[in-house]
């Protein structure tokens, strides 16, 4: 990643979002970065994390949100600037401290970014983080361009201390993960005058709840009059536009392109907003009643669209009627990612604009050009990787077990066993932690007739977020399950980033380990170890674990995940195909390897009818030659 | 008629689902998908193979009584009463030591001990059961070896998985099975595979050499097998059964299940146990192992010795060559305990017809075996 810390002001950097919100952070001198890793939002602080050292801040990898949270809440409760990031699950976390932050309010800026992921490209809910602004009475900004990425979070610190609250910043994949160039300013060094003061006894609490509530709101009115004058919010087109565009965020690029597309810039305008909560309220009724038809262009709810109805509402005269287009009508799609051609369709349609942007037939005629060059995939683990082999033997042990035993899941790279890729195995998917919850439940079950085996699993850096509390409520309920804990010394989903179990901090220095197993026996229940590789005698433990009659067993399953091996290593084995051996679709395999097993490094040549090994995908793990009934797949060492 | 051989997912649907599995194992140890595990056959995957010998071995699916007669013996299946005979005589091993290990006569130990060190086979698949009463198949390639696996056993066994997976030895050349009248059967039905049909099955060449391998069937008389997971809950709670050393059931009027351990024993009703019987046996019309070279078992009121039916040419070699060695004491088979056994055999053939017109609800479908009308007609012949 860049090194954001030493740019030159006044230098024009090619920037991602997320980079550019962090360079921001930087020029406002925070002095204190955590966050829970999470995609969009990764980078945030992954690449202050990088910086640490030149800029003289603390980054840490906190457990999870909550904790980030409010580890960053302390900082600023104890004057230094703060910055915590987040993806729309994480908001989800910290949601009860946060509801008593917005009440505590701060004294140094604290700015909390969330980043949501419209489509649900890399998350397991679509889910719209800015409510919570309206929510819990706090301050919320969308940048819209990635100058303002930067310029937003900077400014943001003035806001947070003026009103003396957290304030929020709204990105979506698209502006954390795209680039554009950025104009730098001048970074400053955090204030090193730390000392925690309350002035009164109750000033870094959030009582008397209901006036600080009371003030809360005071200070959403003062940061509206702010708002009126903000240079984060601007309109572009005629004075008196046919329709008028209200947009923000990613939806700012998306209309601009949308408007040209169709040729559009003389009759429609566009209002973009990147301040959204609260309101710039005389400014957006100013715009309003220069148009009778209003398209909302916004990412996942219709928040804004809302918003700018309640306004109306508020006092229709002072606007004149409008209609208004948007996700509530349908010209925006209601779930899913939005993109320019969604707002171009959405225009042509509201304009009765004749608009063919494909020719028709336009996806059968790409596909049949690009088949011959592309397979077909699915999502899936990667070559070498551990869950696959993990998952192989639960299946397996599941089957033998015969009692019709399924699988609680959880968040990481596993979740992909929900698909193919995990041979269809985890049945349950939802939150952090959630798949040691709900088998507290499903194992209470027995007394209301369930006979079979509950299984829960979760990852490592699962573990020390969220399932340790659950484990405590099964011990402690007498709960029967047996969890996994997939051990792959990684938070590897979201890239690779170090925690508790890994020795590593998020700045690279040496970290005190808190081993998993030895947690898991201090806890009191039965705790075996196992190398996924070893497929029998992950088979057998399981199922011996899973024989056992009531209450929580765990087996910790561990080895490294494979693309964090191979930044280090090489390969371990050299794999081919002796195709003497090789049975193929016969009876006695009927294509085990590439048909069942599915690494997607093992290959069935159709024309020879034997399997091959894709050299390049191929990690050399070794594994496929134990599944193989004939013994064809060779494992040498390389 | 040849009835039509099928793959995994319909054997599942024909035989396993439907609970007919005698748990042989003929199906298991071939490939990934089907393995024997704790009394069950478990599918660990769905095979695409449309025409499996898993199958074609079986012997509750699609089972040609004449084919399968063809192959173990070169003639048309026999209905007598306890098949294909070409004598019956009572026999006990010659020494004590081997009777004393045995659970009768100890005729099948040193039957199987004398092949291995003559040569007839080089090697045998026994049954052997752990603390557990879990019962597997093993193979032995020595006489010594043979002994130690002397007990019976009553809970039924997937010994074949055993030899489909130990047959692919290259150094193992000629089998000795010690099986069952299921496992008997869908060893002949193996054979019956092997010596017919080549045309478009997608089987590798070694297959059909693992399956020639086979050089000698040493049936056991059986009345029923019970199930492994019921059988041994039950019995856990009567006695331990890490010390149980052997079992019996003492010819009637007695009707029970006898454990032996250590200086005790527990007798148990035998009705109590009659509950963990696998539904598979209730549709068995075979008592006496007919598809074996040699079939043995008691005989009863003759303590000490066991009866044993030569049935072919492979079986009259063994026994022959064995009296002549000495490793084996003959006699005559008293006309009264013949027509006993005779009487027996039916018996079990008459509760299997039964119990299988109330599933196809026609005289004529034996559910899964195939067989001519007149043949099918003097199955109750005495």
């Amino acid at each position: 990643m860049a090194n954001i810390a030493t740019y030159e002001k006044g230098s024009t950097q090619l920037l991602m979002g997320n980079e550019a919100i962090a360079r921001g952070a930087l020029e406002a001198g925070i002095g204190f970065a955590t966050a829970y890793p999470g995609n969009p939002s990764s980078e945030i602080i992954g690449s202050l994390a990088e910086v640490a050292k030149d800029a003289g801040i603390y980054v840490e990898w906190s457990i999870n949100e909550k904790v980030a949270l409010e580890a960053a809440a302390a900082a600023a409760f104890a004057g230094v600037r703060s910055i915590v990031a987040m993806k729309h699950n994480g908001l989800n976390v910290v949601l009860d401290y946060l509801m008593g932050l917005a009440l505590t309010g701060t004294r140094a800026g604290i700015v909390l970014v969330t980043c949501d992921d419209p489509g649900a490209l890399s998350s397991t809910e679509e889910e719209d983080s800015r409510m919570v602004a309206k929510w819990a009475c706090l301050p919320l900004l969308e940048p819209g361009t990635f100058q303002e990425e930067k310029d937003m979070t900077r400014w943001a610190y003035e806001l947070s201390e003026e009103l003396k609250s957290v304030v929020l910043i709204r990105g979506v994949t698209r502006t954390s993960h795209a680039r554009g160039d950025v104009e730098v300013g001048e970074r400053i060094p955090p204030l090193r005058q730390a000392k925690f003061e309350p002035s009164n006894p109750l000033e870094f609490t959030s009582m008397p709840a209901p006036f600080k509530h009371l003030v809360a709101n005071q200070k959403m009115d003062k940061a509206r009059d702010l708002f009126e004058s903000s240079p984060f919010n601007w309109y572009q087109g005629p004075d008196k536009p046919d329709l008028l565009i209200v947009t923000s965020g990613s939806g700012w690029f998306y209309s601009l392109e949308a408007v040209k597309a169709l040729d559009l810039e003389k009759s429609v305008g566009i209002l973009k907003l990147g301040t959204t909560w609260p309101l710039p309220e005389k400014l957006v009724r100013q715009h309003l009643s220069k148009a009778e038809e209003v398209l909302v262009v916004e990412e996942i709810d219709p928040f804004l669209e809302g918003n700018l109805k309640e306004l109306v509402g508020e006092d229709p005269s002072a606007v004149g009627p409008v209609k208004f287009y948007g996700k509530r009508s349908g010209h925006i799609p209601i779930a899913g990612e939005i993109n320019p051609d969604i707002v171009t369709a959405a225009l042509a349609r509201i304009l009765d604009i004749e608009h063919r942007p494909v020719q028709p037939q336009y996806s059968q005629k790409a596909l049949a050009l690009t088949a011959q060059f592309t397979h077909g995939r699915m999502v899936g683990f990667c070559a070498g990787c551990p869950h696959r082999a993990t998952f192989w033997s639960i299946k397996n042990a599941i089957k033998l077990d015969g009692r019709g035993g399924f699988v609680s899941g959880d968040i990481g790279c596993y979740s992909m066993a929900v698909g193919p890729a995990g041979y269809w195995q985890i049945k349950t998917m939802q939150a952090m932690g959630s798949g040691t919850g709900m088998a507290c439940g499903f194992g209470r079950l027995a007394e209301f007739g369930l006979t079979q085996s509950v299984i829960a699993v979760c990852g490592d850096s699962t573990f020390y977020h969220a399932t340790i509390p659950a484990i405590i409520s099964g011990i402690y309920n007498r709960a029967n399950f047996t969890l996994l804990v997939l051990d792959n010394s990684a938070t590897a989903m979201t890239g690779f980033q170090p925690h508790p179990g890994t020795g590593r901090s998020a700045t690279g220095e040496q970290a005190p380990v808190v081993d998993i197993p030895t947690l898991c026996r201090a806890l009191g229940v039965r705790v075996e170890e196992t190398d996924p590789f070893d497929l029998a005698g992950t088979t057998d433990k399981l199922l011996d674990l899973m024989r056992e009659e009531g209450g929580v067993r765990v087996l910790v399953v561990k080895r490294e995940c494979a693309l964090v091996r191979a930044r280090r290593e090489k390969p371990a084995y050299q794999m081919r195909i002796d195709e003497e051996r090789c049975l193929g679709e016969s009876c006695g395999c009927s294509r085990t390897c590439s048909r069942v097993f599915q690494c997607p490094a093992l290959m069935w040549d159709a024309q020879r009818g034997v399997a091959a090994i894709d050299d390049v995908l191929c990690a050399g793990c070794g594994v496929c030659a134990d599944i193989c009934p004939a013994g064809a797949i060779i494992r040498e060492t390389a | 008629m040849s009835p039509e051989i099928k793959g995994s997912l319909q054997l599942r649907a024909d035989v396993i689902d439907r609970g007919l599995c005698a748990l042989c194992g003929a199906c298991s140890g071939i490939c990934p998908f089907l393995v024997a595990y704790r009394g069950r056959i478990v599918a660990l995957d769905d095979c695409a193979v449309e025409q499996g010998r898993c199958y074609a071995f079986c012997p509750r699916v699609a089972t040609d009584l004449d084919a399968a007669s063809d192959a173990a013996f070169g003639a048309p299946f026999d209905p007598s009463p306890i098949g294909r005979t070409t004598e019956v005589l009572i026999t006990r091993a010659a020494r004590e030591e081997v009777r004393s290990k045995a659970q009768y006569g100890g005729t099948v130990s040193a039957l199987v001990a004398f092949a291995i060190e003559r040569g007839f086979i080089d090697s045998a698949v026994l049954t052997q059961s752990d603390a557990s009463l879990l019962p597997a198949g093993v193979l032995v390639r020595s006489a010594g070896d043979v002994l130690c696996r002397a007990r019976s056993n009553y809970v039924a066994a997937p010994t074949l998985a055993a030899f489909n997976r130990e047959a692919r030895r290259e150094e193992v050349r000629r089998i000795g099975v010690v099986a069952t009248p299921c496992q008997a059967l869908a060893l002949a039905k193996m054979r019956a595979w092997s010596t017919r049909d080549r045309r478009d099955w997608k089987v590798s060449a070694t297959a059909y050499r693992d399956v020639e391998k086979l050089s000698l069937v040493v049936g056991l008389f059986c009345t029923w097998a019970l199930d492994f997971e019921g059988f041994t809950r039950f019995l856990a709670g009567k006695t331990p059964l890490d010390r149980i050393s052997k079992f019996d059931i003492p010819p009637p009027p007695a009707s029970v299940f006898q454990a032996f351990s250590d200086s005790t024993s527990v007798s148990i009703p035998l009705d109590e146990v009659r509950r963990f019987i696998r539904p598979s046996c209730n549709v068995c019309l075979d008592m006496t192992a007919e598809f074996a070279d040699l079939s043995v078992g008691a005989a009863e009121g003759i303590e000490g010795w066991n009866t044993l039916i030569v049935r072919s040419e492979r079986g009259r070699e063994i026994i022959d060559a064995a009296r002549a060695a000495g490793v084996i004491e003959t006699g005559a088979l008293p006309d009264e305990s013949l027509s006993h056994l005779k009487g027996a055999s039916l018996g079990k053939r008459r509760r299997a017809l039964a119990n299988i017109r109330q599933i196809t609800g026609s005289d004529d479908d034996l559910l899964y075996l195939e067989l001519g009308a007149e043949t099918r007609g003097r199955l109750l012949a005495e």
